[in-house]
């Protein structure tokens, strides 16, 4: 399959076609999953609400596993595959801490937002 | 010299602090004072076991691998100046603990034991032959004057204490960077020994052949924290706070022997690891020292505090003490070495005297005492004494050391091409020497003037004042006996100065010679001076 | 693989240790219950015997290294449980007292331990990583149960607010270093240590270092920053130091802090320090080191912040725990210098990893007795955070005071104390390294650090006490590990040589093997001794 996606690239380069869209290159792949990082890193600071925090660190997390994948496949190994699998638990152990940790809070104070925690200063 | 002399003199007041913290409160002066007195007499037998022929040379010399992962070695050993000085602290010692006799009356266990603490420290100072150690013990010195100022001493002691260790603290860990430099450059450089030690015979042999550059920064880094010490011009602002809250024996120790471990790293670092910067910087460092000389003995003048006037004349003399240092001849550093300890005599027993009056009138102020030679003559004579050993009164041992620093900046380097043993051409010149005789000038300017107020004219007393329930008008019999004997030496040493001289004779000169040997460029730099001072002269017969 | 397991078994024995502890919390009996702290004990202290016994891990990148943070973390651990003991058991029993009934969160004593033995079998893990996954597993295990402790530590809300901005915090952190690990596998193909030092080695000699590795490791080190509470992840220090009960803060300085400390020089040795592999290749260097460029540009740009940050913002605080919280980022910031610095030569005092494993061992002694005298210190019910519950301890409270006193010197770097033979071996190390400037902003930072230390040194010694005497939480052992700790920031001044030569043998890279790597170094020293001469 890959052969005759490289043919029919290796033909359009030849007659002066930019690269067709569906050879998909790691960089496509790097791409996306920095969109994810960056996309979860910004609204991790811009976001209020403590779940919404939390998922974006967990988007975060999965633009890392993205990219363990792909590298895998660039590299031919298997590596990062076992790794994802282990990024999936620890990830879930993060999600059943973070569920705990905001019944907790929000029996507290009634409410989801960040801001509702700031007794501490200086 | 018996090896077993120098770790004894620092082990002593330790263990007599633990025995006053151990004893009842009631008998802690007197374990003290007998801690102390004993720690003079080894101090007598060591003046006595030291071979002065061999003044130069390290003697009484211990050496214990301390932790060799760090090259760190307990090595001691004196020469005669180190020696002298160990002295001068040991005489100090049981003069502090018995000045404190009716001053301290609270926590007075605590006090001892530091005050015993800080002799500890101050004599390992001296003695230490491992840089590591010097710095240890150097640093050290913080903590028992710390608590000594801000528990014991007057209204803003928190303040004067916390500024005395954070200005001297900052100035000695650049200092440790610095010399922990020549260290790592004694143990990398092809020129060093290849090995991380801190013995600071072989790190002088390594350090003067950095590149002039490198001896620069050095001693940048070294002077900030000695300058701090001594202190000179700009960095001096903690010394009067220090002096005037401290409390007397504070007060006199801090004058008498702490100042001197800033001029004892000038005179065994910065002389003995970066000669060539010391060659090539010893001009701006003058200039400093005679802007303290004249801007402090200034500031004197307007004193009303008579403390506070004796710990700005500190700033003052001791510029006088680095000047003569920094003339880098025979005569300019034995005169600084001298000074070091006259001025701890005289400037200590001053301390001790404005100590005395505080005790009875609870004031300092000079518009409030006055007169006093009627009512208190016995203390009105020493007072006079020792301001007069201050000032520089021929006879007097101040006199001495003064005119050997000033003759040691007069000297230039004109003579430099001739070879002549035991003296070499100055760094200095006649000019550095003609402003710093005017600091001798202000000296008597101010301290006549303090002791026209406080000695003479009217007897002035506070209003509120009342004979102390324990100490009589004058002078009591533990005052005097406190007193004599540094008079008696102040006298020796203005009458008869050779005996001292001779004794500095030699670690002096080997020091000087250590330097123009080591300063290869300095006969670059005479040159260079000269052909400055004639394009000088030339232009300004131009402009004329 | 039975190589490997064999130089588990300090962690196997705390997870059985943890097994065991789990199993004991949920007894009726409460004579049983309370052994909980006996068997950590025990198990800490087994694991750390065990670990010195092993010897070094071949497969690590610094074999010698694992025995030796291994046993530091154990013995460490150990003064730590003994702070951290009866935290949590206190609040049980008073509310089983008051008849307050069933607190969900506090229910049940034994977890605490074995969160705290977690933590510690994810410390111990780190030091034995040789892969990313591994290191990445580790450094999960060790934080993941520090959330919980923060939390549960205290019943007042300061413990939960600070519970959940640690664990937010903490898993933003851990995101942008698995991210890096990502990337850093995408550009080497590998995740183990070894093989990635390898492949980095030959893109070095090759030109350059592959930007997306470089990236990767740019992003794992700002990640662990986190774990080590240095600028630019150090916001959250004070607040959970301060939130969190003493005890918990004592264990939160040192145990992530070494954990991250450990997975710095782990990713660092994949990309430098090489005997001067880097020189070769032309990707860097200054004087004498041989990190990256980018790299060491990061790393000084994060010692200085975190020296200064933690500095100048600690001289604020009036809060016992804030002022220990800040400085704990200033010592990280210390302790950066000697990364950067890195392995100059063989010799302990030249060698900045050596300096760097010295001062953690000898950070994590000094700072449990700090933190001891605040967990050991109680007003109307509450901690006693206050800087005027010093005042004038040494005389109302001496064993307390004087603790204070020492660990704080100790912690200023004072002579005669333990922090100062730590301090030294930083400086020479940077001084080795050509590291000039950074040196010289560490002494500026250490007389900053004089500002605040001396505050809580003179405290106890000098103030008069204000009122009573603080009274002291029902639990003895803290006083007792303060005490040790005092005792180590003097004591082992006399014996530092032994700890420093542990520490000088535990930072020889082992990529290749002794041999060469002793014969690099020396080739190093001469080069840059021809350099030097050069010049």
């Amino acid at each position: 399959m890959t052969g005759v996606i490289d043919q029919i690239g290796g033909m359009l380069a030849q007659a002066g076609y930019p690269a067709p869209m569906s050879v998909l290159t790691l960089s496509h792949y790097l791409f996306v999953s920095a969109a994810m990082f960056t996309l979860g890193m910004v609204g991790f600071l811009t976001r209020r609400n403590l779940i919404i925090m939390f998922l974006c660190t967990e988007m975060m997390f999965q633009a890392a596993g993205i990219a363990l994948i792909a590298a895998s496949r660039f590299w031919l190994n298997h590596t990062g595959q076992s790794f994802v699998i282990f990024v999936l638990t620890v990830a879930a152990a993060e999600a059943a801490m973070a569920l705990a940790l905001v019944v907790l809070l929000f029996r507290k104070r009634e409410s989801l937002s960040a801001e509702e925690w700031a007794e501490m200063k200086g | 010299m018996s090896p077993w002399i120098l770790p004894i003199l620092i082990l002593l007041p330790l263990l007599g602090a633990a025995l006053v913290v151990l004893s009842h409160a009631a008998r802690a002066r007197s374990i003290a004072f007998g801690i102390t007195l004993g720690a003079a007499a080894m101090g007598v037998g060591a003046l006595a076991s030291f071979d002065w022929s061999q003044a130069g040379a390290f003697q009484g010399e211990v050496g214990v691998p301390w932790v060799p992962a760090l090259g760190l070695s307990l090595s001691l050993g004196v020469d005669s100046i180190a020696l002298l000085l160990v002295a001068l602290t040991l005489l100090l010692g049981p003069i502090c603990v018995a000045a404190s006799a009716t001053a301290i009356t609270e926590r007075v266990k605590t006090y001892y034991a530091w005050l015993l603490v800080l002799q500890a420290a101050m004599t390992g100072v001296f003695c230490a032959r491992d840089l590591a150690l010097f710095y240890v013990f150097f640093e050290f010195t913080l903590i028992p004057m710390y608590v000594l100022i801000s528990l014991y001493g007057s209204t803003n002691r928190k303040r004067a204490a916390t500024k005395f260790f954070l200005y001297t603290f900052t100035g000695s860990i650049i200092a440790l960077a610095g010399l922990l430099y020549v260290v790592w450059v004694n143990a990398s450089a092809p020129y060093g020994s290849g090995e991380w030690t801190f013995d600071i015979a072989t790190l002088q042999a390594t350090s003067v052949q950095m590149s002039a550059q490198q001896q620069g920064w050095v001693m940048l880094a070294m002077l900030l924290g000695f300058a701090v010490k001594v202190p000179l011009f700009p960095v001096h602002t903690w010394l009067p706070l220090a002096h005037t809250e401290a409390p007397t024996a504070g007060s006199v120790i801090l004058a008498g022997v702490l100042l001197k471990l800033g001029t004892y790293g000038i005179y065994r670092f910065v002389l003995g690891l970066t000669p060539e910067g010391v060659m090539e910087h010893a001009h701006a460092l003058a200039v400093l020292s005679i802007i303290g000389i004249v801007y402090a003995g200034l500031i004197c003048w307007v004193q009303r505090d008579v403390k506070k006037l004796v710990a700005y004349s500190s700033v003052s003399h001791l510029g006088f003490c680095v000047l003569g240092m920094l003339a880098l001849n025979s005569v300019g550093v034995a005169g600084s070495v001298m000074y070091m300890i006259n001025h701890g005599l005289s400037t200590g027993a001053l301390f001790l005297l404005i100590g005395m009056i505080y005790e009875r009138y609870h004031t300092r102020d000079m518009e409030e005492l006055g007169g006093l030679a009627r009512k208190m003559p016995v203390w009105s004579t020493f007072m006079v004494f020792f301001a007069m050993a201050s000032v520089g009164l021929p006879g007097l041992n101040g006199f001495v050391s003064e005119v050997m620093c000033l003759i040691g900046a007069f000297q230039d380097n004109t003579v430099a091409q001739e070879p002549f043993v035991g003296a070499t051409p100055g760094r200095l010149g006649p000019w550095y020497a003609a402003v710093a005789g005017t600091g001798m000038i202000v000296a008597a300017m101010y301290l006549l003037y303090m002791l026209g107020k406080v000695v003479w004219g009217q007897l002035r007393e506070p209003a509120d004042h009342h004979p102390h329930p324990r100490l009589p008008t004058d002078l009591n019999a533990r005052e005097i006996a406190i007193l004599s004997p540094i008079a008696l030496l102040c006298l020796a040493i203005g009458l008869f100065p050779a005996p001292m001289l001779r004794a500095i004779e030699q670690p002096v000169n080997d020091t000087v010679q250590w330097v123009w040997k080591h300063a290869p460029s300095a006969a670059q730099y005479a040159e260079r001076d000269m052909q400055r001072a004639s394009t000088s002269i030339a232009r300004g017969e131009g402009d004329r | 693989m039975i190589e490997r397991i064999a130089w588990l078994w300090p962690e196997i024995i705390l997870f059985l240790a943890t097994c065991v502890v789990m199993v004991l919390g949920v007894s009726p009996r409460l004579a049983l219950r309370r052994q909980c702290a006996f068997v950590s004990g025990l198990a800490l202290f087994l694991a750390a015997m065990v670990a010195i016994a092993t010897g070094p891990m071949a497969t690590s990148p610094w074999p010698q290294m694992v025995p030796f943070m291994k046993g530091t973390a154990g013995f460490v651990g150990l003064l730590t449980l003994l702070v951290l003991a009866g935290t949590v058991d206190r609040e049980v029993d008073r509310d089983q007292e008051l008849g307050r009934g069933f607190a969900a969160l506090r229910a049940n004593r034994a977890e605490f331990y074995a969160f705290f033995l977690f933590s510690m079998t994810g410390l111990m893990l780190c030091a034995s990583a040789d892969d990313l996954i591994w290191l990445f597993l580790a450094l999960e295990l060790t934080s993941l149960p520090t959330y919980v402790m923060v939390t549960i530590s205290t019943r007042r809300s300061r413990s939960q607010e600070a519970g959940v901005k640690y664990f937010f915090l903490g898993a933003l952190g851990a995101a942008i270093f698995l991210y890096g690990f990502s990337l850093l596998y995408m550009g080497t193909g590998s995740t183990d240590l070894g093989a990635i030092s390898t492949q980095i080695l030959a893109q070095a000699e090759g030109g350059a270092i592959n930007d997306i590795a470089m990236a990767g490791l740019v992003l794992s080190l700002i990640g662990v920053s986190f774990k080590i509470a240095a600028v630019p992840m150090h916001f959250y220090t004070a607040d959970v130091y301060q939130g969190a009960a003493a005890s918990v803060s004592a264990m939160l300085a040192f145990v992530p802090k070494a954990a991250g400390f450990i997975a710095i020089l782990l990713l660092v040795s994949t990309v430098g320090w090489q005997w001067g592999v880097a020189d070769t290749a032309g990707v860097s260097l200054g004087a004498g080191h041989s990190l990256p460029e980018p790299v060491r540009l990061l790393l000084w740009v994060m010692a200085v912040f975190t020296m200064t940050v933690g500095n100048v913002l600690a001289l604020l605080q009036r809060s016992i725990k804030r002022i220990l919280a800040y400085s704990s980022i200033a010592h990280s910031g210390y302790m950066l210098v000697g990364v950067i610095a890195g392995p100059q030569g063989a010799r302990f005092i030249d060698n900045g990893v050596a300096a760097t494993l010295f001062y953690l061992l000898s950070y994590g002694l000094m700072n449990v007795g700090a933190f001891a005298v605040v967990a050991s210190m109680e007003h109307k019910g509450e901690e006693a955070d206050d800087l005027d519950a010093l005042r004038g301890l040494c005389r109302t409270r001496p064993w307390l005071g004087w603790t204070m006193v020492i660990c704080a010197l100790s912690l200023l770097g004072f002579p005669f104390t333990l922090g100062f033979f730590a301090k030294v071996p930083l400086f020479t190390s940077g001084i080795a390294a050509g590291e000039y400037a950074l040196v010289v902003i560490l002494g500026i930072n250490s007389a900053i650090a004089a500002f605040y230390y001396l505050r809580l040194a003179a405290l106890p010694m000098l103030e008069e006490p204000v009122g009573e005497a603080p009274a002291l939480t029902r639990v003895p052992a803290r006083i007792v590990a303060g005490v040790l700790s005092a005792g180590a920031a003097l004591g082992m001044v006399l014996v530092a040589g032994f700890f420093m030569e542990r520490a000088a043998r535990a930072a020889v890279p082992g990529l290749f093997d002794g041999t060469h790597a002793s014969q690099s170094a020396t080739d190093q020293i001469a080069r840059s001794g021809e350099r030097r001469a050069d010049e």
